[in-house]
């Protein structure tokens, strides 16, 4: 088992009331999941990804990913955790507008301690895995939508993480391209990545292997 | 990481030009005052500082005014020096200056006229400067008629020559020949005692331009400077206390006592000073207004990348996700910091280095940045280091703080602390530019004040001629020649008038005499007040413009010198006399004969307006060696002014063949008291525009970045009805508040500290209530002007543009 949650809760208080973002939220992943989180607008499925990304905190339950209670951990050591397994994909992208597609796919590396030349070697890997070489001096803006996406995910990759969250990732793309890049994320599942997806795309849950429903913060089927 | 963290550093500051400008000419600007004004400081805090400077100390005389001493002269009597240091063991030496005026030096080949020569005694190049290129040390100041010059005025006599046993002569109404026995270094720039040339003591006995009254060991004649070097144990203080203990029988109403040459630039402003010296006051003023700019900057810098900080907030979403600490982020931001305020401290470098020589002839002072300047500078740059630190600090903490999930979705918002904090800025901006409002009008007023203030003479027109005679006349010869130049001259048409005396309104006290202990018309002696007086001749109240009260002036053709004097106003009062009338024909007793009172003038000013009005007498002399020429009102032109001075000079070398010639224009010189004044008020206007002018940077990158982040807000707001009006008052009343708040504390501040500059000067202008209202409507405007300039654009825009990117 890769991560578990149990009656996981997140609420805020809004004018002396509890609001639930996530109630009594409990489920498992295991190894090799490609798992769609859908549900509608507020449901709850961004907070649900960011929690399971250690980005966002909880009220109540508890997460365990590769044995470590996360609950427990301080933010220092959780940080450490999600650094070294988990990548992250974005419906914006969200590369770093300064720096060329090079530098953003050297920049989680820089965190982690790599030697200049494994860095180097590794964004070569990187490149030619998703065929943009051609494009290693270029800027974000100078991209397509589809092809910052890529290299969102070659970035999401490049420390070679065992989980990718993937926040709509084809939410801001046309329906080739959207193909294309769920294509990349079943390849990779079959290379043994798992995958958490968050999608509204009845299409794009097909290429899970299960699907996780959400309504008001809870989960409705498992 | 370092290098990529400098990559993007640079491509952020390349692709938001007009933040980075702002910002980067904010600090610069800054910056480059802080360093000008800083070098101007520590040049003033700079003189007298040799080595053994510490040692060394001047004496000068206490007078009894009522029932405390007071200073009363820079200047000592000659046996101050020798009995000092018989009489304390702390007193290793002691060395006196007596000064020579404006004196003609001449060889065979060469005439030139020299100011500051003196002579001094042999222990000058102990006390002060071991400097001495050619010559011994131990012998220069020895022998009877020996000098020494300095570097600069050796090479004009002398080209590259060694001149040292060479012979020069020196004209100081009488002539003498002197062997020089050395070269002095010249002085630094920034010594209160300039000096071009040193004649030995011994020569005073046996030399005829020095009067018997001044050779003699004395405790009668106050005219010579006294410096006294102590052993390096001694604590001067001490010492100090132990030389006012011992008072001073010698001379009644008065003692000696003692300051370090160090502290005389700045601290010390005696009657018959070596020289104008500076003020500790300015200096402490234009170090306020150095850290006012500096911190108006920082806190720019603060506030600007703070709110910009807004939109990098995604980046360090990114960031973080990419498992970046809180720490590496600081770091970061800190080196972003560093780097754009390292472009500003160069660019302000640049820029000070490039102004440097504009800025040396505007306070004409010598500084530059040499090696030593430049170790001056290094306190500076680590007050600069240490402020960009911690104004990088602050944004630095605030960008890494952020929380990931949050920045990344863009709901980064500034928090109520981070409001509060930004708040206090720009309210610190608006109270410093306020409080050098205030400053910059009440100096501009007072400036101006004194500068109208009737002087209660006209020195218009009225050109002081004085020349060095070479050919060594008799008293008689003289007035003979004066005379028959004076007809001359009144038979030039632009010439209406023609007066001799020996100084004049403006002059200083270096021509003017005084004395102590007179006896008043009423019987009482009083020993202590200090009276100052000079010669004219019967024609000088006219041509210095100088009205009559009571009696009347001089009359002509008196053989001798008469018993009569001029009193001023001052003087009459000071007597004890209420009426100006009844002065006349009073008798008062000085220098041991009875004076009559003849004629009471109304006050005018001697000193410059600094000063209040001293007694004065004028006493009457057919012969005085300034030559006052009053001109034709009618002209105005430069080339007017030469040629008439051509003219004059023609005849006076017609009159005097062997002479040199000097004029000056006497209102010229009275302004030239207040150079000082006028350039600290320039100064104030111009820092005081460059702080308004970083403020008002700092302003419009703020506004136009809440604009953009109001942007929504604005157009929500003007889809449901709002006008333009009242988006620009939406956006303008915080600002009007807090011009406001800085307002009310900028008041006392700038009233407290506007009153202890003008105790400064004895005639002062008011604090009128209007100027701290002038002051807080530019302010207000200024902010206006800059925040709605921004506003307008934002105000204006069409809301559908705002509301279709949300």
């Amino acid at each position: 088992m890769l991560l578990k949650l149990n009656n996981l809760s997140k609420w805020v208080q809004s004018g002396g009331q509890k609001i639930h973002l996530l109630k009594d939220v409990s489920f498992w992943v295991n190894e090799g999941d490609f798992i769609s989180v859908m549900g509608p607008s507020g449901s709850g499925k961004s907070t649900l990804l960011n929690i399971i990304g250690m980005l966002d905190d909880f009220n109540e339950g508890e997460y365990t990913f590769m044995d470590e209670a996360v609950h427990n951990l301080k933010e220092k050591h959780r940080s450490n955790l999600y650094k070294q397994y988990i990548g992250f994909v974005f419906q914006s992208y969200h590369l770093i507008d300064e720096l060329t597609v090079k530098e953003n796919l050297e920049m989680p590396l820089l965190y982690k301690k790599h030697g200049g030349a494994e860095r180097k070697a590794l964004v070569a890997d990187m490149l030619d895995r998703f065929n943009i070489v051609g494009k290693k001096d270029l800027f974000p803006a100078q991209l397509s939508g589809g092809q910052q996406q890529l290299v969102g995910i070659a970035r999401a990759l490049i420390a070679n993480p065992k989980l990718i969250l993937a926040d709509e990732p084809t939410g801001n793309l046309n329906s080739k391209q959207g193909e294309e890049i769920m294509d990349i994320f079943t390849q990779l599942n079959k290379e043994g990545v798992t995958i958490i997806q968050v999608t509204h795309s009845e299409k794009n849950m097909k290429y899970g292997s299960r699907v996780i429903n959400l309504l008001d913060g809870s989960i409705v089927t498992g | 990481m370092y290098t990529l963290y400098f990559k993007i550093a640079l491509r952020y500051l390349l692709k938001n030009k007009r933040y980075s400008f702002i910002n980067i000419s904010g600090l610069a600007i800054g910056v480059a005052s802080f360093i000008l004004i800083m070098l101007y400081v520590g040049y003033e805090r700079s003189y007298d500082k040799f080595d053994g400077s510490e040692n060394v100390y001047r004496v000068y005389m206490d007078y009894l005014t009522g029932d405390a001493y007071a200073a009363g002269d820079a200047q000592t009597y000659n046996l101050v020096g020798p009995t000092l240091k018989k009489e304390f063991s702390e007193v290793v030496d002691y060395l006196r200056f007596y000064r020579l005026g404006k004196t003609t030096l001449r060889t065979q080949d060469h005439i030139l006229q020299s100011d500051n020569g003196c002579i001094a005694d042999a222990s000058y190049f102990e006390v002060f400067n071991k400097n001495l290129l050619n010559g011994d040390v131990n012998t220069a100041l020895k022998e009877p008629n020996t000098i020494v010059l300095t570097e600069t005025l050796a090479n004009k006599f002398f080209g590259n020559q060694n001149p040292v046993g060479k012979t020069i002569q020196v004209y100081s109404g009488v002539p003498a020949t002197f062997t020089i026995t050395g070269v002095l270094k010249d002085q630094p720039k920034n010594s209160h005692f300039k000096i071009n040339y040193l004649i030995s003591y011994s020569t005073m006995a046996n030399w005829g331009a020095i009067s018997e009254t001044i050779k003699k060991p004395s405790w009668n004649n106050n005219t010579f400077y006294t410096y006294i070097l102590i052993d390096e144990k001694a604590d001067g203080a001490v010492l100090q206390q132990k030389i006012l203990d011992r008072g001073l029988e010698e001379v009644n109403d008065e003692r000696m006592n003692i300051e370090p040459i160090e502290d005389i630039h700045l601290y010390s402003n005696k009657p018959y000073e070596a020289e104008a010296n500076g003020s500790a006051m300015r200096v402490k003023f234009l170090t306020a207004i150095a850290f006012i700019i500096l911190i108006l900057s920082w806190l720019n810098y603060i506030n600007l990348s703070t709110t910009k900080s807004l939109e990098r907030a995604k980046e360090i979403g990114i960031r973080k996700v990419a498992g970046a600490q809180k720490r590496q982020l600081i770091v970061q931001s800190l080196l972003e910091s560093v780097i754009l305020n390292v472009l500003a401290i160069i660019i302000a470098v640049i820029l000070a280095v490039i102004v440097l020589p504009a800025y040396n002839n505007f306070t004409g002072k010598a500084m530059n940045f040499d090696v030593e300047g430049a170790l001056q500078l290094l306190p500076i740059l680590g007050i600069i280091l240490l402020g960009m630190i911690l104004a990088g600090l602050y944004p630095a903490i605030v960008l890494s703080s952020y929380s990931p999930s949050k920045a990344l979705k863009g709901k980064i918002r500034t928090s109520a602390q981070g409001l509060h904090i930004r708040k206090g800025l720009i309210i610190t901006q608006f109270l410093a530019t306020i409080v050098l409002l205030i400053g910059t009008i009440v100096v501009t007023k007072q400036i101006n004040f004194m500068q109208e203030q009737p002087i209660g003479s006209d020195l218009n027109n009225v050109i002081a001629i004085k020349g060095e005679i070479l050919n060594a006349s008799t008293d008689s010869l003289l007035r003979r020649d004066y005379g028959f130049l004076m007809d001359e001259l009144k038979k030039m048409p632009t010439v209406t008038k023609t007066a001799l005396s020996n100084t004049y309104p403006g002059d200083g006290y270096d021509n003017l005499s005084s004395f102590m202990g007179m006896t008043y018309p009423d019987g009482t002696l009083n020993e202590q007040k200090v009276w100052y007086n000079y010669e004219v001749n019967p024609d000088y109240f006219e041509v210095m413009g100088i009205e009559f009260l009571a009696g009347q002036g001089f009359k002509e053709n008196v053989k001798k010198y008469s018993n009569d004097i001029v009193v001023n106003a001052e003087f009459v009062k000071e007597v004890g006399i209420t009426n100006v009338e009844d002065a006349i024909y009073k008798k008062v007793k000085f220098w041991g004969r009875e004076w009559n009172i003849a004629g009471v003038i109304k006050d005018y000013h001697h000193f410059g307006l600094k000063n209040p009005v001293e007694p004065m007498v004028l006493r009457h002399s057919p012969t005085s060696d300034v030559l006052l020429v009053k001109l034709d009102a009618g002209i105005t032109s430069v080339a007017g002014f030469n040629s008439i001075i051509n003219e004059l000079q023609n005849r006076w070398n017609t009159t005097f063949p062997e002479s040199t010639f000097n004029y000056t224009f006497i209102d010229q010189k009275f302004q030239a008291q207040y150079e000082e004044d006028n350039k600290f008020s320039d100064a104030f206007k111009v820092f005081t525009a460059l702080a308004i002018f970083i403020a008002a940077l700092g302003l419009f990158g703020l506004t136009s970045y809440t604009c953009i982040q109001r942007k929504k807000e604005i157009g929500i707001r003007k889809v449901n009805g709002a006008s333009i009006f009242k988006i620009l008052k939406l956006l303008n009343i915080d600002f009007i508040k807090w011009v406001g708040i800085a307002f009310f504390i900028a008041i006392p501040i700038s009233w407290y500290a506007m009153n202890s500059w003008l105790e400064n000067f004895a005639i002062k202008t008011s604090i009128s209530w209007w100027i701290f209202v002038l002051a807080g409507i530019s302010a207000l405007l200024i902010t206006l002007l800059t925040v709605s300039w921004q506003s307008f654009v934002a105000a204006n825009a069409n809301p559908v543009d705002a509301l279709r990117d949300e």
